[in-house]
């Protein structure tokens, strides 16, 4: 499933609804099963290849909307929840918007 | 049938063997494109995609795919993707090509992890499919199951084996050998109604005609495959030698060659053209980094005789079940 992606700057909740959506693409769970609170390799069972997947994804589905947008190697370690990576791309995406 | 994109740059023979395995491909009627850069020596009539980076042996896997996003590897997992080829072929770096085909092709439907399959010579028989060969050093039970059920559609289709016998490799044939991995896999595979599983199988048992399929972890599989490989050298080149310490072994070697080169042939890993990374949404050979033109037609051979049999449709209804 993919979320409808709109031209022009992305609010943080259209960010977690991309977010939510790929990784439950990747993880082929329900999405509703998905919330920022979570941890990816504690509750989602995310992992390292998982989270590489998505990241690539995120970075495919955002260039169009976002210059340049690209998301680190070195910042991956950080992202330890849903909500890390929400906020870490909406800040990158703020940045190259 | 869509090209079978080529890897022009991968190999420690590449380009020029490489180049030359696909022209070869081509004479016998499969449609080849290479991919590498504009300026591609050699290819004459054969089509390119083009790609400007090259992932080298040493790069790290991850991280070059990341990066080299106009690799030749990228570039020829996107062609399957984009619906532009119908298959792909690397002998460049394995992880690479494993990560290339993962995040472009992307995993079918219920895999779990896509699995690096290796045809190991049996002599006087059809060759047993080994997996996993290198892709995962560490595994689930549950992975080990979608293995067997992968090899043996692999082994179906490429080997023409009706109902391929499935071994879980471990260090005794009884049920309760092996470590806690092994323990519970013997249990899920018995229960998996989907393969024929023949139970535990050693590491002599891989060279054999007892089992179609044998089923491991990626770090004992490439270690298996290695030493294999390995082993195999050093047999060759030993006879080789006892050949020509002597002249006068020269008539007995001469007599023997006829004999012997059938046997060369089967053992000869050139021979099946590399291994397939088997859970992927569509085919990828995963061709040996010192593959000869010979190698690498055989490989292209392999990947259109998957497309036309339709190996990944098969794999993801063998995954459902």
């Amino acid at each position: 499933m993919t979320a409808d992606v709109q031209p022009g700057p992305l609010e943080r909740a259209e960010i977690f609804d991309i977010v939510r959506d790929r990784l439950a693409d990747i993880l082929e769970i329900d999405p509703a099963a998905i919330s920022e609170g979570q941890s990816f390799v504690d509750d989602l069972d995310a992992d390292s290849l998982a989270l590489i997947e998505l990241v690539e994804a995120l970075e495919e589905e955002l260039s169009d909307r976002t210059t340049g947008f690209r998301i680190d190697d070195e910042d991956l370690a950080d992202l330890k929840t849903v909500r890390d990576a929400v906020d870490y791309v909406h800040e990158r995406a703020a940045e190259g918007a | 049938m869509l090209p079978i994109a080529v890897d022009a740059m991968g190999g420690d023979r590449a380009p020029g063997a490489i180049v030359a395995g696909a022209h070869r491909a081509a004479e016998d009627g499969i449609a080849v494109a290479l991919v590498g850069p504009a300026d591609l020596a050699g290819r004459d009539g054969l089509e390119l995609i083009e790609a400007s980076e090259v992932v080298e042996m040493h790069d790290d896997p991850v991280q070059s795919i990341r990066r080299k996003k106009d690799s030749t590897l990228v570039r020829a997992a996107e062609a399957v993707r984009d619906g532009r080829a119908s298959a792909m072929l690397s002998a460049g770096n394995t992880g690479a090509t494993m990560t290339a085909a993962l995040l472009r092709m992307g995993r079918i439907s219920g895999v779990n992890r896509p699995a690096i399959a290796t045809p190991i010579p049996v002599p006087g028989s059809t060759p047993t499919v080994l997996l996993d060969a290198g892709a995962n050093s560490e595994v689930q039970a549950e992975w080990l199951v979608q293995f067997a059920q992968m090899g043996s559609v692999y082994a179906r289709h490429r080997f023409g084996i009706d109902t391929p016998r499935v071994g879980l490799l471990s260090i005794g044939e009884e049920p309760g050998k092996g470590d806690a991995l092994r323990k519970e896999a013997f249990e899920l595979l018995g229960r998996a109604g989907s393969v024929d599983f023949v139970g535990n199988v050693e590491g002599r048992d891989v060279m054999s005609d007892n089992v179609d399929v044998v089923v491991t972890d990626g770090f004992t599989g490439n270690v298996v495959l290695k030493t294999l490989e390995g082993g195999m050298k050093t047999v060759i080149k030993a006879i080789l030698e006892a050949f020509a310490a002597d002249p006068s072994n020269k008539p007995h070697a001469d007599a023997l060659l006829p004999a012997l080169m059938p046997l060369y042939e089967t053992m000869d890993p050139e021979t099946y053209g590399g291994a397939i990374l088997l859970g992927v949404d569509g085919v990828c050979v995963i061709a040996h980094g010192s593959s000869s033109e010979r190698a690498i037609v055989n490989g292209i051979r392999v990947a259109a005789d998957m497309v036309a049999h339709g190996m990944v449709d098969e794999l993801r209804r063998a995954v459902a079940t």
